[in-house]
C-alpha cells in the first residue's frame, strides 16, 4: 500500500512531465507579424473559433496589423464599433509613424475601451487570448496590445433553485464571476469588500476569487483559505466541487466542511460573519469558509422572519435531520428486538401487518428505502416532460400496490416516507445527502443489534462530527466545544436587536452593532402620526 | 501525552459523566440499606479530600502527567514499577465496567447475546473514541452532558407524574444510627465511585487554566454526588429497601415500573441507552488513561497506535474477569475496594503527596538559602 502512494506521489511531483501546454519556458513574440500568426495557428491547432483579421493601416506606410479574438468569448459589437471602426477612422492619424509608435498610437488614443495593457511574451497572450481579450499585433514590433473585451453569452440572473425562500431577494448566482462579484458588491457597497482574483488548473486556468470583508474576516483564516488555494495544483477545475475536495481539512467524512449556496444574499451574510467566499468562474456554487455544523440548519429566511418562527424552525429541522438519519433504524430495531417499548394495541396492530409479509423488518426497511432512492434518483435524470410518470410510478412502488403484493407493511411505508419528507426538508443539500448515507449504516446497526447498535452509531456519530474541523475552528462550535455567548444563532436565534456580536470563533471584529438597539416606541399609547391633542384617541 | 487542551467547563462534564458512569447503574451503597443516600453524601465529602490529594499533586508537577512524577518522586525505578501498577489498575477498572455494562445489556434487553458480542461492539466505540483523543471525548462529553440532563429531568418527571415515590420507603432515617452509613461509605462509595476520580490526574496536566481546576473538580464531585444520591434515593423510594437491595440495577427496576397513560411504559430500554452513553465515558476515560499512561511509561510516541492492542487486552481481561454476573459483583463490591482501591486511590498518593512535600521543601528551602546567599 504505502509503495503504491509513494508512487503516484512522485510521477505528481515531477516537474519534467507537466502537460506541456502553457508551461514552456516565457518565450518574447517574434517581431514579424507573419511568423507570430503562424506561431498561434500552430498553437492552437488552426482553431476555427480563433478570429484572425489582418488589415493594413496608414496610407503610406502601409503598417500591416492584426486583431485576434475568440469568437463568442468576446464582446463583437464593441469590438466593430470602438476598435476596429475607430483604427479606420484614425487611419490618418497613424501615417508616417514607425509600427512601434503606431501601436502606441492605437493604445492611447484610438483603442476606445476601457482596459489596454501590453503583452511581451507567448503565455501571458495565449491566456489573456483565451479568456476573451482581443490582441492586437502590428508587424515590427515584439509586443502585442491586450485589449479587454470580455463578453459573450452569459445566463440571466435567475431565481436560484437549489435555495428557494418565500421571503427573501430572488436573484441567484449565475455562471460567471463578474456577474457573481457584482451581485456581491451590490449588497456591502464598502470599500473592505475585497476580491482576490487567481487562476487555478494548469489547462483550464479557471478563475477564482476569494472575497472576504477586510476587517471582520480573521486574517489568520483569510491567509489559510489562500494558501490552500495557492497549494492547489490541478489540471482543471470545472465547478466549485473540485475545490471544495482539495482544501477541505477532512477527506474521510460524509459531512460537508465547506459550505456552498447560490444565494448571494446568503453570501453577503456570511461574508458579514467573517466568513471568506470562494468564487469560481463557470458555476453559480459560492463556498463559504470555515462552515460549521449548525450553518447547515440555517436557512437565510431565519433571518429575514421574526426570531421566535425561526427559532422554532430551527428546532423543526434539527427533529428533521435526526429523523431522516434514525428513523427507519428505530423502527426496525423496536419492531425487532424491543417489542415492549410499543404500546399494546400498536404492537398487535404492527404483528397482524408483518403476518403476511415474509421479510424481517430490516429487509423490508432496505428494500424500502432503496427503492425510494432509485425514485429519487430517477426523479432527478428524467426529462421534465416524463416527470409526472416517475410520481405515478413511484406512488405504486411505495404505497399501497407494494402493500396489498405483500411486499412491505403499511407501517413501514409510513416510516419510509416520513423519513423521506425529513430528508427534503433539511436546507442544505449536502448535509441531506450525508444524512441519507449515515441512515444506511444506522438500519444495519439497529439490525444486528437493536437499540444497542443505534446508540453506539450515535455515540460514534458525534465523535466524528466533534473531530471534524474546518479551516481550524472545531466543527460543533458553539455547541461543543460550548461557547454560551455565541449561542445565539444556533438552535435558537435570538432577535436581531439582541444580536450584537459576531461569531468570535470566525471574525476577528466582534462588534456587530451598538448595544442596546432594542426597537424604542415612542411611549405614548396613541397613534404616531396624527397630531393629538390631549385625550384625543388616547387609549388611556 | 498527546498535545490537546481542554476547558475547565469539559472537565467539569468528563468528570461529571464519569462519576455517574456506572455508579447510577448498580446497587451502590445498599449496605447502608434506605441510607444510601446519607451513605453517598459521605462519601463525596470523603472522596472531595482524596480528590485534595491529588490536586496538590498536580500543583507540584503542574505540566506532567503521574507517570513520570512518580518517577521524580520515589526515584527512576520504584516510580517507574508505580506507573506500571497503575496502567494495569486503570486497565482492570476499565475491563471491569466494560463487563458491567456488558452483563446490563445482557440481563435488560438481549439475553441470548453472548458477552463477548455486547462488550467487542462497546469496546470498538470506545477505541475510536480514544483514538481521537481526549479533545474530541471532551466535546463530545458537552454535547451528550446536555442530553444525558434533559433525559434525566424527563425521567424524574415522569416518575413523579406516575405516583410511584412513597417516601415512606426512606424512613426511617438512620435507623441503626450513624455507624452501618458511615462504615459503608468509607468501605463503598468512597472508591466508588468518588475515589475513581483519581484517573483525572492523567487528565490534569491537558487543563488549559488550571486556576479553576479546584472549584471545577469540586463542582463535578458535588454535582455528581447529590445526582447520584437522588437517584439512589428515588430507587428506594419507589422499588422499596427490599426490591432495590436484590435488583441487579435498581434504577432500570424503577424507570421500569413508569407508567402514564398505558402508552409512555417499559421505558427503560431509553435509560439503559442513556448509560451506555456514561459508560462510554467512564470506559473511555479509564482506557484512554491506560493507553497515554502506557505510552507515557515506555516512551512511544504515537499513543493512538496503542488503542487497538490494547482494547484486546482489555476486551479479553473484562470476559474473563468472573465467571458469573454475581461473582463480578461480588469482587467489585467486597475484594476490589481493599486489595485496589485503597492502595491506588488513597495510599499511594497519599505517599507520594507526602515525599513530594518534603522534596519540594528542601528544594524551596535550597533556593531561598541560594538566594540568601
Amino acid at each position: 500500500m504505502p509503495s503504491f502512494f509513494k508512487r503516484g506521489k512522485q510521477v505528481k511531483n515531477n516537474p519534467n512531465k507537466k502537460d506541456g501546454i502553457n508551461h514552456n519556458l516565457p518565450q518574447p513574440l517574434n517581431i514579424s507579424l507573419a511568423v507570430n500568426l503562424d506561431f498561434i495557428n500552430q498553437k492552437t491547432g488552426n482553431s476555427s473559433d480563433i478570429v484572425i483579421r489582418t488589415k493594413k493601416i496608414g496610407t503610406h506606410t502601409q503598417l500591416t496589423t492584426a486583431v485576434l479574438y475568440v469568437e463568442g468569448m468576446v464582446n463583437e459589437q464593441s469590438i466593430q464599433d470602438f476598435l476596429i471602426e475607430s483604427m479606420m477612422n484614425n487611419s490618418k492619424d497613424l501615417n508616417a509613424l514607425g509600427p512601434q509608435e503606431a501601436l502606441e498610437k492605437l493604445a492611447e488614443d484610438v483603442v476606445s475601451l476601457g482596459h489596454v495593457t501590453w503583452v511581451q511574451e507567448w503565455d501571458a497572450l495565449f491566456l489573456s487570448l483565451m479568456s476573451g481579450n482581443t490582441i492586437i499585433l502590428v508587424d515590427g514590433v515584439k509586443k502585442a496590445l491586450n485589449v479587454s473585451t470580455k463578453g459573450g453569452e452569459k445566463r440571466a440572473i435567475e431565481e436560484p433553485s437549489s435555495q428557494v425562500t418565500v421571503r427573501g431577494p430572488r436573484d441567484g448566482f449565475t455562471e460567471s464571476l463578474s456577474t457573481n462579484t457584482t451581485l456581491i458588491r451590490k449588497r456591502i457597497n464598502s470599500p473592505n469588500l475585497w476580491v482576490e482574483s487567481m487562476q487555478i488548473g494548469r489547462v483550464t486556468n479557471t478563475k477564482v476569487a476569494m472575497v472576504y470583508v477586510h476587517g471582520i474576516a480573521n486574517d489568520k483564516i483569510v491567509n489559510e483559505v489562500r494558501r490552500r488555494l495557492k497549494a492547489i495544483d490541478i489540471d482543471s477545475i470545472l465547478e466549485s466541487g473540485y475545490i471544495e475536495q482539495l482544501i477541505e481539512d477532512q477527506t474521510s467524512t460524509t459531512f460537508p466542511t465547506l459550505y456552498h449556496t447560490e444565494r448571494p444574499d446568503s453570501v453577503a451574510g456570511n461574508l458579514l460573519e467573517g466568513r471568506v467566499a470562494i468564487i469560481v468562474d463557470g458555476t453559480p456554487f459560492v463556498l463559504l469558509a470555515p462552515a460549521i455544523f449548525i450553518q447547515f440548519f440555517q436557512a437565510v429566511e431565519d433571518y429575514y422572519a421574526r426570531f421566535d418562527i425561526s427559532t422554532a424552525l430551527r428546532f423543526l429541522r434539527i427533529l428533521i435531520f435526526f429523523i431522516s438519519i434514525i428513523a427507519p433504524a428505530t423502527f426496525v430495531a423496536a419492531t425487532t428486538f424491543h417489542q415492549e417499548m410499543i404500546p399494546t394495541n400498536l404492537v398487535i396492530a404492527i404483528a397482524a401487518q408483518r403476518e403476511t409479509v415474509p421479510f424481517p423488518a430490516f429487509v423490508e426497511a432496505a428494500m424500502m428505502e432503496v427503492t425510494f432512492e432509485i425514485l429519487r434518483e430517477a426523479g432527478i435524470r428524467l426529462p421534465r416532460a416524463v416527470g409526472s410518470a416517475i410520481s405515478i410510478v413511484g406512488a405504486l412502488v411505495i404505497g399501497q400496490a407494494a402493500v396489498q403484493a405483500g411486499i412491505v407493511t403499511p407501517a413501514m411505508v409510513i416510516i419510509v416516507s416520513i423519513t423521506a419528507i425529513a430528508n427534503f426538508a433539511t436546507p442544505s443539500f449536502a448535509m441531506a445527502i450525508s444524512a441519507r448515507l449515515i441512515r444506511f449504516a444506522f438500519m444495519v446497526a439497529a439490525a444486528l443489534f437493536g437499540f444497542y447498535g443505534v446508540i453506539l452509531g450515535l455515540i460514534m456519530l458525534i465523535l466524528h462530527l466533534c473531530g471534524l474541523r474546518s479551516f481550524g475552528v472545531p466543527y460543533m462550535t458553539p455547541i461543543a466545544p460550548v461557547i454560551p455567548a455565541e449561542l445565539g444563532d444556533t438552535f435558537i436565534r435570538v432577535p436581531w436587536w439582541a444580536l450584537w456580536r459576531r461569531p468570535s470563533f470566525i471574525s476577528s471584529n466582534r462588534t456587530r452593532k451598538g448595544k442596546n438597539k432594542h426597537p424604542q416606541p415612542p411611549r405614548s399609547r396613541g397613534i404616531v402620526n396624527t397630531d393629538m391633542e390631549q385625550g384625543d384617541r388616547n387609549e388611556s | 501525552m498527546e498535545k490537546a487542551k481542554i476547558s475547565s467547563y469539559q472537565l467539569f462534564v468528563l468528570m461529571f459523566l464519569f462519576e455517574l458512569g456506572s455508579a447510577l447503574l448498580v446497587p451502590l451503597a445498599m449496605g447502608a440499606k434506605q441510607d444510601a443516600w446519607i451513605a453517598i453524601l459521605i462519601g463525596m465529602v470523603g472522596g472531595f479530600f482524596l480528590f485534595f490529594i491529588y490536586l496538590r499533586l498536580y500543583f507540584y508537577y503542574p505540566d506532567i502527567p503521574p507517570t513520570e512524577y512518580a518517577q521524580r518522586i520515589m526515584g527512576k525505578w520504584l516510580g517507574r514499577c508505580i506507573a506500571f501498577f497503575y496502567i494495569l489498575y486503570f486497565a482492570y477498572l476499565a475491563a471491569r465496567v466494560l463487563r458491567d455494562f456488558g452483563e446490563m445489556l445482557i440481563t435488560f434487553a438481549y439475553p441470548e447475546t453472548p458477552l463477548f458480542i455486547t462488550n467487542t461492539l462497546f469496546m470498538l466505540v470506545v477505541i475510536y473514541g480514544v483514538r481521537k483523543g481526549i479533545e474530541v471525548m471532551a466535546r463530545a462529553g458537552e454535547l451528550l452532558f446536555v442530553l444525558m440532563y434533559l433525559l434525566a429531568a424527563v425521567g424524574f418527571v415522569l416518575i413523579v407524574a406516575s405516583g410511584l415515590i412513597d417516601l415512606n420507603n426512606i424512613k426511617p432515617i438512620l435507623e441503626e444510627g450513624i455507624r452501618p452509613v458511615v462504615k459503608t461509605a468509607l468501605t463503598q462509595t468512597l472508591f466508588i465511585p468518588f475515589g475513581e476520580s483519581v484517573v483525572f490526574a492523567m487528565i490534569f496536566p491537558y487543563l488549559n487554566n488550571p486556576k479553576k481546576l479546584k472549584w471545577t473538580g469540586l463542582c463535578a464531585l458535588g454535582l455528581s454526588g447529590f445526582n447520584l444520591a437522588i437517584a439512589m434515593a428515588i430507587n428506594i423510594s419507589v422499588l422499596g429497601v427490599d426490591l432495590a437491595t436484590r435488583s441487579q440495577f435498581p434504577l432500570l427496576s424503577t424507570v421500569q415500573s413508569i407508567s402514564i397513560a398505558e402508552f409512555l411504559e417499559r421505558l427503560d430500554v431509553f435509560f439503559m441507552l442513556a448509560l451506555i452513553i456514561n459508560g462510554f465515558f467512564k470506559i473511555g476515560l479509564f482506557f484512554y488513561v491506560t493507553v497515554t499512561a502506557t505510552a507515557s511509561l515506555f516512551k512511544i510516541k504515537k499513543p493512538s497506535s496503542l488503542a487497538y492492542p490494547l482494547g484486546i487486552v482489555t476486551l479479553l481481561l473484562s470476559n474473563t474477569i468472573a465467571s458469573n454476573f454475581s461473582e463480578h459483583l461480588q469482587e467489585g463490591l467486597r475484594q476490589v475496594p481493599f486489595i485496589l482501591h485503597l492502595p491506588f486511590q488513597v495510599i499511594i498518593p497519599l505517599l507520594l503527596l507526602i515525599v513530594a512535600f518534603f522534596i519540594n521543601r528542601k528544594k524551596s528551602s535550597k533556593q531561598k538559602n541560594d538566594i540568601h546567599r
